[in-house]
């Protein structure tokens, strides 16, 4: 279980979270929605080890993570970002994306790295003959999967989605969607999805926190319907994701 | 990597041009016709023959010999002053940008004294510090162009340390050394390759310019710098020996500059 206690983060004079607790729960899918700047990813970059809270602390299985080295963390909690083909490295291959983290985390020798890679890539339908090519040789989509496999590789318990799929085609985030559907069915980890995009959030979710100006407003248990939002602020999402949705289909 | 070279005329032309000073460098005393230190006043401006197939200076010295023994001589002392200054700012600038904070700062105010004297000046200061006048030359063009290239390299460790990728490096569990040396200095070499290319023509032309301004190799060696002041006295009468060794520090900073262009197009993937 991955929980923040009372995390507060400030850049200057601007709080970005403040004294947030939320829980991540074993095998269960986590949404957190807001505008953009309310802090959704300031608090993902936080409970992904890159940040430190000013105050507060964060626990993964009841210790804090300040107390873990940083492979340990890794190793339990992943991180994909928004953009994919930015959070990778343009002179390296898939293949060796994927070597990193069973090189360096799992300290796997080459036979077994090289027999991982091949479940990886069959895990998130990643063309097998695309792994000797750079990064970016590759397609968004592909690269967006190849983030996915990244960070399934750590066999981490939590992996954090950073607005990873917006910019997709509404083709692609739905393969993508389902497909990682499916791996946590298989693999029982659990998903933290940062999003703006209610729609996302509905089909994924076990729980959604809605948050506001670095607060969380409000917290939604086994959603069914968007009609379950009882906060004002959190009606006004779901009237936005309407309009936007009409305009779309006008 | 190869074939991307061959395939790409600016680099073909580059290396062409870069080889013909590497094997005039190496093979000097079977290509040059005569010794080109042999004085003979006898046949002083001697028309080309094919004895000398550029004729003779003033002192009656085969050109063709003292241009191919000046490479020797010019890349003699350019290779390794380009190789020093290369190694201390691109270890002082990754180190210090990649650390940051007070790190970082000191060596931006150091960089900053540094720069504020003019390179020729600190060069001029420190070219007679030690006996042998090749290793002051060096050691004195090493002292005023280290600073202007590792602020340089700084600058592209700063850019690409603020690239997302960085966090996902992290996420993989590599180290901050390896994060520097499998991640950032891969993605800047082809910067590198451009900013080292270009600086040794750069030196070439210093070490001659050294040479122009009394300060260089002693006189009437043969080096292409003091072949420009020998003949500068006679650039009305015999501007050909002024053209000559014009003409071969162009030619070797040109090739230099042009492989280093073309390498960065081929090495970095965002703009081949």
């Amino acid at each position: 279980m991955l929980k923040a206690e009372n995390i507060t983060k400030r850049y200057g004079f601007q709080t970005a979270v403040d004294d947030i607790s939320i829980t991540i729960s074993d095998d269960s899918v986590t949404v957190i929605v807001g505008e953009s700047g309310s802090g959704k990813s300031t608090l993902a970059r936080m409970l992904s080890y890159i940040e430190r809270p000013d105050t507060g602390r964060i626990l993964l299985d009841g210790t804090s993570i300040g107390r873990r080295t940083a492979k340990a963390t890794r190793r339990n909690v992943q991180l994909v970002m928004q953009d994919a083909a930015s959070s990778l490295d343009p002179h390296q291959t898939a293949e060796q994306v994927l070597d990193e983290p069973l090189k360096l985390l799992l300290k796997m020798g080459r036979p077994q790295r090289r027999e991982r890679i091949s479940e990886l890539t069959d895990m998130v339908h990643f063309p097998r003959d695309r792994l000797k090519n750079k990064v970016s040789e590759l397609s968004g989509g592909q690269q967006k999967r190849l983030c996915i496999a990244r960070a399934l590789a750590a066999e981490p318990q939590h992996i954090i989605f950073d607005e990873s799929f917006s910019g997709l085609d509404v083709t692609l985030r739905k393969q993508i969607l389902s497909m990682l559907k499916e791996l946590r069915k298989k693999l029982h980890i659990s998903f933290l999805i940062i999003t703006h995009d209610l729609d996302t959030a509905m089909y994924m979710a076990d729980r959604i926190y809605v948050m506001r100006f670095g607060k969380v407003i409000e917290t939604l248990e086994r959603p069914t319907s968007f009609l379950d939002l009882k906060e004002d602020y959190s009606k006004e999402l779901v009237k936005a994701a309407e309009y936007k949705r009409q305009a779309l289909y006008i | 990597m190869t074939g991307k070279i061959l395939r790409k005329p600016q680099a073909v032309i580059g290396l062409l041009m870069m080889l013909a000073v590497m094997i005039a460098v190496i093979y000097a005393p079977h290509l040059a016709p005569n010794d080109p230190n042999k004085v003979n006043i006898m046949i002083k401006f001697a028309e080309p023959s094919q004895q000398y197939p550029l004729g003779t200076d003033d002192m009656g010295r085969c050109i063709a010999s003292r241009l191919i023994y000046g490479a020797r001589i010019s890349m003699s002392i350019a290779l390794p002053t380009i190789a020093a200054i290369a190694v201390i700012s691109v270890l002082l600038a990754t180190v210090c940008a990649y650390i940051g904070g007070i790190v970082d700062k000191m060596f931006v105010i150091i960089s900053n004294i540094f720069m504020a004297l003019p390179p020729f000046l600190v060069a001029m200061t420190l070219v007679g510090i030690f006996e042998s006048k090749a290793l002051s030359i060096v050691v004195s063009i090493v002292i005023a162009m280290w600073v202007w290239n590792a602020q340089v390299v700084r600058t592209y460790v700063l850019r690409e340390k603020s690239k997302p990728y960085i966090i996902t490096c992290r996420m993989s569990g590599c180290s901050e050394i390896r994060i520097i040396m499998k991640h950032i200095i891969p993605n800047i070499f082809p910067h590198l390759l451009v900013l080292y290319s270009t600086g040794l023509s750069g030196v070439i032309i210093m070490i001659s310019s050294y040479a122009f301004l009394g300060m260089g190799l002693e006189t009437g060696t043969a080096e292409w710098g003091a072949m420009l002041v020998n003949a500068n006295k006679l650039i009305f009468s015999h501007p050909e020996l002024i053209l000559y060794p014009g003409l071969c520090i162009l030619f070797a900073a040109a090739g230099f500059n042009l492989f280093g262009e073309a390498l960065r197009d081929i090495c970095d993937p965002r703009e081949g």
